[in-house]
């Protein structure tokens, strides 16, 4: 019986183009923004592993550096983001960071210091109620609108949105306990 | 009749309303409750038997004779939950009945006002207690001042961060231990409360009082008091102390959380990743679908700052075309995948990724007024003996928290707040 594991696929080089096209290229001539199917985005892991059987049972735990998916759900599309290397600190403090050792055995938890710099997870392409978008032209015009969208935005308004969110939270929780007790307690006549 | 003359028969029509207005989804401890699970129990201890190891010798047999060898079995232990009460006590004088009980004074009665802004109140409080290691303490003396103080004010405790003053609130009761939670020295009610320099005033000073006190909510008596297991009761690392009854140092790798120490540098990505991992590692990527990462609005914003996630950017600011774009999107702010749940309350150093569908809570008493009888306003008595213009209500519950896989989560710890904090 052939058992599918993990199944792969690559973004068509036309949606590349697109997204890239829309995120703009970094300092190496690589796109900004990048379409990846979770099954395929290998990343590496060390450390110990434990694996279990399907009931959840330790079949055994080796100390290993394995090259494993990176984001979850694996049968999703993702939309990355290049990360300059400096977001990840010197080489020195990486590596004084992920270092870890198991039995004896020093190994690096992330792998190697990404000096071309990484690319991380910015959204994951599903609906609302979580279900799996094929990577059609419409998905790919949202993509490439959404990541526009997100080069035109300033970063130093962030923390006023944070805080204009929280004040809707409780301007919300608010009027929703109003609605709740307006039925108890009505309007003094 | 006048309105404000049949506040007790309002109390009661609302009381089956409190769930609703308390169980909503922006604290944590209502998460815990929509995710995981509920129990009702008892005055008996709530029992969570635990598979803590596996059992059995698997290896390599000599079928020609060999020793196949000795068995074992799985280890179990019991964890074990009591519910813990408490209370808010709110009061309403008649003036500020009076002051309400007609269309050209007030336009909301002082009843509902108080049943609102007090439950809010309560839940917060619930909420900020929730951050805690399951000993009531809400803050750390740093310093004192006694000088130069504002009239009525006894002295000003400079608290350290985290958590700071955040876990506190205008006109709380506290109390002050010692460093080593043995000795009560005593309570005060806050005066003022400065988040933003970390600072409280209060009314007295206990006698005694002085750096590295503990400050715990009131209510809380003897030596090494128990309070809600919060965050940091949960989610640790630590091998020595009790955890649901059960001995840390016994089970010192099944009962600790996985954990990152952040070094007092800024959120990173790999930081993230380390600890996402380590669930991976231990227990399989099916695992970490499950997560939540768990943060403050600090911590929010330094993973914002990164330019990672672009989601809020989206849902804020598409203009005409944001509805088409939220079709698409979940709307949810993530950390490499994760999704992000941040409170005002949250621990500003920390990120804990929480399975939350192990997590529960034990229910002794879901909120409601305190009735006797089936009365739930009381009068208040003068001094004299006689009554007190004015009338007292209780919010009351009794529950505690409990978490069946502290394995199952991981957290980064030690994070450098970010400037403007």
């Amino acid at each position: 019986m052939i058992q599918v594991i993990r199944e792969t696929h690559e973004a068509p080089e036309s949606v590349q183009e697109r997204v890239a096209r829309a995120g703009g290229w970094n300092r190496f001539g690589e796109p900004n923004f990048r379409v990846v199917w979770g099954g395929a985005r290998l990343t590496w892991i060390g450390g110990r592993w434990t694996d279990r059987d399907a009931n959840g049972n330790v079949i055994r735990e080796s100390v290993e550096l394995r090259r494993a998916p990176k984001y979850v759900p694996y049968d999703r599309w993702h939309i990355e983001r290049w990360m300059p290397p400096e977001c990840y600190g010197s080489p020195e403090e990486w590596y004084a960071q992920t270092i870890e050792e198991e039995d004896g055995i020093r190994i690096a938890a992330l792998g190697p210091y990404p000096s071309r710099g990484e690319y991380e997870h910015c959204f994951t392409l599903e609906s609302t109620s979580r279900e799996f978008i094929p990577l059609s032209a419409g998905a790919c015009d949202w993509i490439t609108r959404a990541v526009e969208w997100a080069r035109r935005q300033p970063r130093r308004g962030l923390r006023r949105a944070l805080d204009r969110r929280e004040a809707d939270r409780a301007r919300d929780w608010d009027r929703d306990m109003d609605a709740v007790l307006d039925e108890e307690f009505p309007r003094v006549s | 009749m006048q309105n404000a003359q049949s506040v007790a028969l309002q109390l009661e029509k609302v009381r089956d309303k409190l769930p609703l207005l308390y169980e909503r989804d922006d604290i944590l401890l209502t998460m815990i409750q929509q995710r995981g699970d509920v129990e009702r129990v008892s005055s008996r201890n709530m029992r969570l038997p635990l598979q803590i190891r596996p059992g059995g010798k698997a290896g390599l047999a000599n079928m020609d004779g060999g020793d196949l060898g000795r068995g074992s079995g799985t280890t179990y232990d019991v964890a074990q939950v009591t519910p813990v009460f408490f209370r808010h006590a709110v009061e309403i004088t008649k003036l500020v009945e009076y002051a309400s009980n007609a269309p050209e004074k007030a336009i909301e009665n002082a009843a509902k006002r108080e049943v609102k802004n007090n439950m809010a109140q309560f839940r917060a409080f619930l909420d900020k207690v929730m951050q805690t290691n399951g000993n009531g303490v809400l803050g750390t003396i740093g310093s004192i001042v006694t000088t130069g103080l504002p009239s009525g004010v006894a002295a000003q405790f400079n608290l350290a961060k985290p958590p700071g003053a955040q876990l506190f609130y205008y006109n709380q009761t506290i109390q002050v231990y010692d460093p080593t939670l043995t000795t009560n020295r005593g309570s005060a009610n806050i005066l003022l409360v400065d988040p933003f320099n970390s600072l409280i005033q209060v009314d007295g000073l206990p006698t005694g009082t002085s750096a590295n006190d503990l400050i715990v909510h009131d209510g809380l008596t003897g030596a090494q008091p128990v309070s809600l297991f919060g965050i940091l009761y949960h989610q640790t690392n630590a091998t020595t102390g009790t955890w649901l009854n059960l001995n840390r140092a016994t089970y010192p790798v099944e009962l600790a959380t996985p954990a990152v120490n952040g070094n007092n540098s800024t959120l990173t990505p790999g930081a993230v990743r380390l600890a996402i991992n380590k669930v991976r590692k231990s227990l399989g990527s099916n695992q970490v679908s499950k997560l939540i990462a768990y943060t403050s609005l600090e911590q929010e914003h330094q993973w914002e700052q990164l330019g990672v996630t672009i989601s809020q950017i989206i849902k804020e600011g598409a203009g005409g075309r944001a509805s088409d774009l939220d079709l698409l999107f979940t709307g949810e702010k993530s950390m490499a995948g994760v999704p992000i749940k941040s409170s005002i309350n949250a621990n500003s150093t920390r990120v804990d990724f929480l399975d939350l569908s192990h997590w529960g809570r034990a229910v002794m008493q879901d909120i409601d007024f305190y009735d006797v009888g089936g009365q739930t306003v009381f009068p208040i008595y003068g001094a004299s003996g006689g009554l007190a213009s004015a009338y007292i209500f209780y919010f009351v519950t009794g529950f505690q928290v409990w978490n069946e896989s502290p394995r199952s989560g991981a957290y980064i710890n030690n994070l450098a707040i970010p400037t403007g904090y």
